[in-house]
């Protein structure tokens, strides 16, 4: 299977260099990208990590009586290449605050408190359909350190493998209806409004669920196309 | 469909993502690869120069034949089966990483390379590159401005990454 990349439209990429951001101007290149054409090197990649690295279960709201506090959703997800096809084997990574906005990080001491039931990360891999789902808590919101005002909305952060190099996605996904999504400064980073909506999951009205949780639906397209087989 | 949007993968990326080991190509599911066992180490630093601690770095690379673990290198077939081809790493507190792996083979049409990425806290797309063990005539590395080839040339190994600024490393617009 051979897989083709084509250059993206700027605008539904984040600008580089972010207003108020002050680490981005100190870290990204200033000098000019260089194009290159993508060889076998680029258009072929890591599609076996699953068996390098350790999985965790996509369940990290907690177990039996030790059950994380928040409210608890149910975050059904679906990986597509830009042709619209799954991408099934893919490994997801998964991390994200607790319903009080506080990470499992060292760097993360400064004002909510933990949660010892509350996992925050996942590792899974997709199904056949590119699917995969989370039994998480909605994450809260969090004060940036720049103390001007900016909070993060309530998001969950996704690195996936996709099937090339080039296919490497790191991203992340907000919550319909939030105020704070309106403000806040690496989501609006995207120029194109129809690709910032698409960073927004979809809100299911309430239906009988077997974790009994909200349910939430988003989709993740990763960069790739089948290339069209050569002419014998 | 409109591939999604990147984010920058911020402060808080699991330390446990990081699992151990994974920052050795050279052994995969308990056996060896084959090939000439290299360490490659490096810095990387922000534009005032300072070493950035937890950063994430990861490389792709063929075996020690140039072939790549992967379906569509025509020769995938007899690929190393002991050699996976991808690792990560984080930097420590002086901004430093280090993978111990296979010298690649040169891939048909190419010079012996390593891809790298790098994500972090204030990068908001990941960084691309491509280090070099020699100059010489690679598609690549000819689409750099030559007097900037220089940068990602590795040196007895060695292959710093300077985000921004003087000296700044070569990053490709994929
Ligand atoms: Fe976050």
């Amino acid at each position: 299977m051979k897989t083709t990349i084509q250059p993206r439209d700027e605008r539904t990429q984040p600008s580089r260099i972010i207003e108020g951001y002050p680490q981005t101007p100190l870290r990204n290149p200033k000098q000019p990208l260089v194009k290159r054409a993508p060889t076998l090197s680029e258009l072929t990649g890591p599609v076996e990590v699953a068996k390098r690295v350790k999985l965790l279960g996509g369940d990290i709201a907690g177990h039996g009586d030790k059950q994380a506090i928040g409210q608890l959703i149910h975050l059904k997800v679906r990986v597509l290449d830009e042709d619209g096809a799954p991408v099934g084997g893919a490994v997801v990574e998964v991390w994200q605050a607790n319903g009080a906005g506080r990470y499992i990080h060292p760097n993360d001491d400064e004002h909510a408190p933990a949660d010892v039931n509350f996992y925050g990360a996942a590792r899974v891999v997709t199904d056949e359909s590119g699917a995969f789902q989370l039994r998480t808590v909605k994450p809260g919101a969090y004060p940036v350190p720049t103390r001007d005002g900016w909070w993060r909305p309530p998001h969950i952060h996704f690195s996936l493998f996709g099937k090339v190099w080039l296919s490497r996605l790191v991203t992340q996904m907000y919550f319909p209806g939030e105020p704070l999504n309106a403000q806040d400064r690496i989501l609006n980073a995207v120029p194109d409004a129809a690709a910032r909506e698409s960073l927004v999951a979809r809100y299911v009205p309430p239906a009988a669920d077997p974790y009994n949780a909200l349910v939430f639906e988003h989709q993740i397209v990763l960069r790739g196309r089948a290339a069209t087989p050569e002419q014998p | 469909m409109i591939s999604t949007a990147e984010a920058t993968i911020g402060p808080f990326f699991p330390p446990r993502y990081v699992d151990q080991g994974a920052n050795d190509l050279t052994v995969f599911d308990g056996r060896k690869a084959r090939g000439d066992v290299i360490e490659i180490r490096g810095r990387v630093m922000q534009e005032d120069g300072t070493a950035l601690e937890n950063l994430i770095v990861e490389i792709w690379q063929a075996d020690t034949q140039g072939i790549y673990r992967h379906p569509a290198d025509p020769r995938h077939a007899q690929a190393d089966a002991n050699f996976l081809g991808w690792g990560r790493a984080a930097t420590d507190a002086q901004g430093s990483y280090c993978f111990r792996t296979i010298k690649p083979g040169a891939p048909e049409g190419r010079l012996a390379h390593i891809n790298f990425m790098v994500m972090f806290s204030g990068i908001m797309r990941i960084l691309k590159t491509t280090m070099y063990f020699e100059e010489g005539s690679d598609p690549v590395l000819l689409s750099v401005p030559s007097e900037r080839r220089k940068f990602l040339i590795a040196k007895n190994n060695e292959f710093n990454i300077r985000l921004r600024g003087e000296n700044e490393t070569p990053f490709f617009d994929d």
